[in-house]
């Protein structure tokens, strides 16, 4: 019995959401929804240069009459986040760049969920000469430097999405086959398996029907953390530009195409991809903890 | 106890030969055109290939693993303890290693000992007190500071401190551009001015590492923090922890009696960080101009300078690993029952 269970809203009654886990949903849902509709609420195209350059984001004290204007009047709207050095739209650029962030962490995250976990059930399931080398691996593969060997990978093989996403995919699919195969280890060794056994199912069933799905969880609730990660991973990437390719909207490249005029007073141009991308691994951050509290007590 | 270490350095030996080989085969393996990045887009068939042989990429890939490994005529290899030489400047990697990691060093220790003072007590703070507002609000920190990018608060905080409210030095290095840095002994401008005996120039590096340090700070003492809470909070429960509560025994005695039980899974978690900001510095590194070896690595990778590359990933990774064994030796020292 753990003294923390105390620290949440101290509800007992599971079908009711703590404030910890609104909070999570909250912040995890507003970039993913940002990413989706994108299209529709950005001002501008995000890659359109202007005229316009370095321009503040409008006072607070104008807000109000702007979003009448903007809503009732049909005027049109002014850049909400200010404009970078290339005149381009900061706010329109924010949204887009949750789509290019969301796609890489999830995609990378999906490839080596589904890698990890599969190869983590047979490791943990069957041990031999095979299976324990890929375990074996999976270890020197944690051991790597992960910053250093995504920079590697990303710059020698092309700096691409899909160089992105494998790169990461193999930094991150040997924490899953961990996880599951941690899991697996300890399913076999449970009464029901050894009565399936019994029965006589063959290896293959008692993989796919027990195994399987009493191993997901830890892997589960990993996946979230992970996304933070990744998210982490593709920005910092792109801000030492070793990621994606300017002038693709991306939080990370925009911190660092602000950060070269943040000392002459222009704050806007860093700051708004950067509140954008704290809160979004701040969501996953709590979403993972969450799912911990509720599915590990 | 020998016995103990001599296994984890075999170990370790092992990690880091396989590592090695891997990165050196797979750098090859990757579709990158070093020799085209080395001579230019338009240079001509003849230079191209003149420039193949000098960096000796017309070899077979297992000749060119022989070479670094063994050396040839022209060149000592690694077991003569030499990473090569760099294809950009024609130095030694090691000589490039060696002028960069003082700095990452200077950067991330005075870090981590910031952070670790810090992060204990407030984790033993959060811990002890289980219903109140230290306790949530502990643990909101550690998930949110655990979780940030240290380059966008590096960003807030360069804003903040140097351009609102001047108190804070520009993101330009470890001292003053216009100052004379003292001269290197150990590489740490910290560390080689109180050798220098000049208290002025200490104080100017420390001024201008304060940024820096306290962007690594912020996002180090999250997970710690995290850590440290959980483990006291797990150990308060534990029978002896309650055996002393029940006869009375003092808060303070209670909490630091749990807080030696958690002490293992921190100094694990400690390395971790070690090993990952090693590398991982180099966010840091290229928003506050500090030549670091995050910034080498970086350049290395970005110029396609392999040797650069394999010694870089070499170095970490056996830091890394000696980071680990420290670590292992220590909490063996303390618990008996790791000694196996």
């Amino acid at each position: 019995m753990n003294r923390e269970m105390t620290a949440d809203s101290g509800s007992t009654d599971s079908s009711r959401l703590t404030r910890i886990e609104a909070v999570a949903i909250v912040l995890t849902a507003v970039p993913v929804l940002c990413a989706i509709f994108a299209p529709a609420i950005a001002t501008f195209d995000p890659l359109a240069v202007s005229d316009a350059v370095s321009q503040p984001p409008p006072a607070l004290r104008e807000l109000p009459s702007l979003i009448w204007g903007v809503l009732f009047e049909q005027l049109p709207a002014p850049h909400w986040f200010g404009s970078d050095s290339s005149g381009m739209d900061v706010f329109s650029r924010t949204l887009y760049a949750a789509r290019v962030d969301l796609v890489i962490a999830f995609s990378a995250n999906i490839l080596s969920y589904i890698v990890g976990v599969t190869l983590g059930v047979v490791c943990g399931f069957r041990s031999n000469l095979v299976t324990e080398s890929i375990a074996r691996i999976a270890d020197l593969v944690q051991s790597f430097p992960v910053f250093i060997t995504a920079m590697i990978l990303v710059a020698l093989a092309g700096r691409t999405w899909g160089n992105i996403i494998f790169a990461m995919s193999l930094l991150y699919a040997p924490i899953y086959l961990r996880l599951t195969r941690t899991e697996a280890l300890k399913v076999k060794a449970r009464g029901f398996v050894e009565a399936s056994t019994a029965m006589g199912n063959s290896p293959i069933r008692i993989l796919y029907i027990h195994i399987l799905p009493n191993s997901l969880g830890p892997a589960l609730i990993q996946f979230s953390v992970t996304i933070g990660f990744a998210i982490l991973l593709t920005a910092g990437l792109s801000f030492v530009g070793a990621g994606v390719n300017p002038p693709t909207p991306e939080w990370g490249a925009m911190i660092a195409q602000g950060s070269t005029q943040l000392v002459l007073g222009d704050w806007w141009v860093s700051i708004f991809p950067g509140i954008a991308i704290s809160l979004t691994v701040f969501g996953f951050a709590l979403a993972g903890y969450a799912l911990e509290r509720r599915f590990e007590t | 106890m020998t016995k103990f270490v001599l296994k984890r350095l075999g170990v370790g030996l092992i990690q880091i030969v396989s590592l090695m080989v891997l990165v050196f085969f797979l750098i090859r393996l990757l579709p990158a055109d070093p020799v085209a990045r080395f001579v230019g887009l338009n240079a001509s068939a003849e230079a191209y290939a003149q420039a193949e042989i000098s960096l000796g990429l017309d070899k077979p890939v297992l000749e060119q693993f022989k070479i670094y490994l063994l050396g040839d005529e022209q060149a000592d290899g690694l077991i003569h303890g030499s990473l090569g030489n760099s294809w950009i400047s024609g130095s030694p990697v090691l000589y490039h290693i060696g002028l960069t990691l003082p700095a990452t060093l200077e950067l991330i220790l005075l870090s981590f000992l910031i952070s670790v003072s810090l992060a204990i007590p407030i984790g033993v703070a959060g811990a002890t007190s289980p219903n109140g507002a230290v306790n949530k609000g502990t643990l909101i920190y550690g998930l949110f500071a655990g979780s940030q990018p240290e380059f966008s608060w590096g960003t807030i905080f360069i804003f903040l401190f140097f351009v609102v409210l001047d108190v804070a030095p520009g993101p330009l290095g470890r001292i003053s551009p216009l100052t004379e840095p003292p001269d290197p002994v150990t590489g740490m401008i910290v560390v080689d001015s109180l050798i220098a005996g000049r208290p002025d120039l200490l104080l100017e590096s420390l001024w201008y590492l304060s940024l820096p340090v306290l962007t690594l700070s912020f996002v180090l003492t999250g997970p710690i923090i995290k850590m440290v809470r959980e483990n006291v909070s797990q150990s308060m429960s534990l029978g002896f922890i309650q055996y002393g509560e029940a006869v009375g025994l003092s808060k303070k005695m209670l909490a630091s009696d749990s807080l030696l039980a958690a002490v293992a899974p921190t100094l694990t978690l400690i390395g971790i960080l070690f090993s990952f900001m090693l590398g991982g510095a180099v966010l840091i590194e290229s928003m506050f101009s500090i030549n670091g070896l995050g910034q080498f690595s970086l350049q290395s990778v970005l110029a396609m300078d392999y040797p650069a590359i394999q010694g870089v990933v070499i170095v970490i990774s056996s830091l890394t690993l000696l980071v680990y064994l420290l670590l292992d030796v220590t909490q063996a020292l303390l618990d008996p029952r790791l000694r196996a």
